[in-house]
């Protein structure tokens, strides 16, 4: 309850904050729709060219790129912020500060800003789903579609926790980005779909770094005949990536100094 | 032109001040993006069960998505926010007193980044040989295809600064910067390449600069390009930077009288 109280704070500072600069608001929603537009075009391009990619029709692939557009929307909004100055606070020392806090502060830096911005994309983005789901020609159930969502939620913890143990690295190495970089340049990956990767690639992107979960596995959870095993095995990678967090969260703070590099 | 010789030893130094993040940043962006691509265009080819597509086969599509990553980052130089930055928090008035002008000391940092990441284009055709070899190697094409690239940076600097001078009147123009960054390298060519558009929307891009800092230069150095249409296009670069370094300075003689210099 405590944690929801102090949520409500962060969500009302953050909304605080962002009308304060409402030109860059407005141009920060323009920028996440070009980057849907750019997206969806360059599939559009591609099926201009083949009626089948690593076999989904167009209208299949339209439900995967909903898929993605929608976990990015959501961990623009929730999560990718406070990421992107992690490791900043690590490399400069000010992570002291939220140490002190009588707060976990992992959550704390993991949620205190919330993107506004992209929480008016969010909107963009579930429009996009539904006109997907409307172009969609085979019938589905209401639960196919429930689990659907269920596992994109799923994804965005994953992604949550895949970006976080790039930037964790900052405890050990002299870098004011970590290698968020790296994980920007790897997450390109699971933009398309998985069935797209073979042989040391597909293990690389299903169980190393699973970024096909994110999205392209459960489209084809959706779209394929439902297989609850499958839908267990998302839930429990993710708890094992959580738990790989949150040890690595735990030996960095013994590693922390304090002294900005 | 000491002094300039300066500047770009400065930023050579600062290029290389943290290897590891660069080389991490630069074969880790390289390699994932060769993997991606060759993986999408092979189950394209093998869905159609053809060896080639608009005169792409797979290791020429392979050597396109190879060349895109490094030519975008010649492009882009010293990437987003060199000029907004300083306007932002009021570090622009330092070059005030700085023996040489603003625009010069700049497009000179700008253009060594460039110059630096055209060094890097023979790392990617080394690692072209290695992993698929059997390349012909033409240095003619290699040198024009640079050459066009470099002509691109400085035709993209000219866009870059009219963006970033925005700053003069908005708080932060880095979303316009992306949104730039998004429009070149999708309708430059940078994402899929232009042969894959319909015809009619590349005949509209014929008209913009986008095809010529992206496609232009990769296709020439993959010999795709007739050597009259290479010349043409750095002839097209040259009247947009003109008309980009036009613009570029109206908007600056207005522009400065809205600094303020105070900063955050």
């Amino acid at each position: 309850m405590r944690y929801l109280t102090l949520y409500k704070y962060f969500l009302r500072f953050s909304f605080t904050k962002a009308m304060e600069f409402r030109l860059d608001f407005f141009f920060r929603i323009v920028m996440d729709i070009i980057y849907y537009a750019v997206n969806i075009l360059f599939f559009h391009v591609i099926y201009l060219h083949t009626p089948m990619l690593a076999g989904w029709t167009q209208d299949q692939m339209i439900i995967f790129i909903a898929g993605y557009l929608l976990c990015d929307a959501l961990n623009m909004t929730i999560f990718s912020n406070n990421v992107w100055w992690l490791p900043q606070f690590i490399n400069r020392g000010d992570l002291d500060y939220y140490l002190i806090r009588p707060v976990s502060p992992l959550f704390f830096l993991s949620l205190r800003e919330f993107a506004a911005n992209s929480f008016v994309n969010l909107f963009v983005a579930i429009g996009f789903f539904i006109y997907a789901l409307t172009q969609y020609q085979t019938p589905f159930e209401w639960y196919q579609l429930t689990f659907y969502l269920l596992m994109l939620f799923n994804g965005v913890l994953l992604q949550f926790c895949i970006q976080l143990l790039f930037v964790l690295p900052t405890f050990w190495i002299q870098s004011q980005r970590g290698l968020l970089d790296f994980f920007y340049a790897i997450s390109f990956a699971g933009e398309r779909p998985d069935r797209i990767y073979k042989g040391i690639v597909r293990i690389l992107f299903t169980y190393v770094v699973p970024l096909s979960l994110i999205a392209s596995y459960p489209a084809r959870l959706f779209m394929d005949p439902f297989d609850s095993w499958t839908l267990i095995q998302f839930i429990g990678i993710t708890i094992v990536f959580w738990g790989i967090v949150l040890t690595i969260w735990k030996k960095g703070l013994r590693s922390y100094s304090s002294a900005s590099s | 032109m000491k002094g300039l010789a300066s500047v770009i030893s400065m930023e050579f130094r600062k290029i290389l001040a943290y290897r590891s993040d660069f080389w991490v940043t630069f074969i880790g962006q390289t390699l994932i993006q060769l993997i991606v691509a060759r993986s999408l265009w092979q189950s394209i080819f093998e869905s159609n069960q053809v060896e080639s597509m608009q005169g792409f086969d797979l290791n020429m599509i392979t050597l396109y998505y190879l060349l895109v990553p490094i030519g975008t980052r010649i492009l882009a130089g010293q990437n987003i926010g060199f000029l907004s930055r300083e306007i932002y928090d009021g570090t622009f008035t330092r070059y005030l007193i700085y023996p040489v002008n603003v625009f010069v000391y700049k497009s000179t940092t700008y253009l060594t980044h460039s110059l630096f990441y055209c060094f890097q284009l023979f790392f990617i055709y080394l690692i072209y040989q290695i992993i698929f070899g059997g390349m012909t190697f033409h240095p003619e094409q290699l040198f024009l295809g640079v050459l066009i690239f470099f002509v691109a940076s400085i035709c993209y600097m000219f866009l870059c600064m009219m963006v970033e001078l925005i700053a003069l009147w908005a708080d932060n123009v880095w979303t316009l910067m992306v949104m730039l960054k998004f429009f070149v390298t999708f309708f430059g060519g940078g994402i899929i390449p232009m042969d894959f558009f319909p015809l009619w929307s590349q005949k509209i891009l014929a008209l913009t600069p986008f095809p010529y800092l992206i496609s232009l230069p990769v296709k020439t150095m993959m010999g795709l390009m007739p050597l009259n249409e290479s010349i043409t296009g750095i002839g097209v670069l040259i009247v947009w930077s003109c008309i980009f370094l036009g613009m570029l300075q109206l908007l600056w003689s207005k522009g400065q009288k809205s600094y303020t210099g105070v900063g955050i």
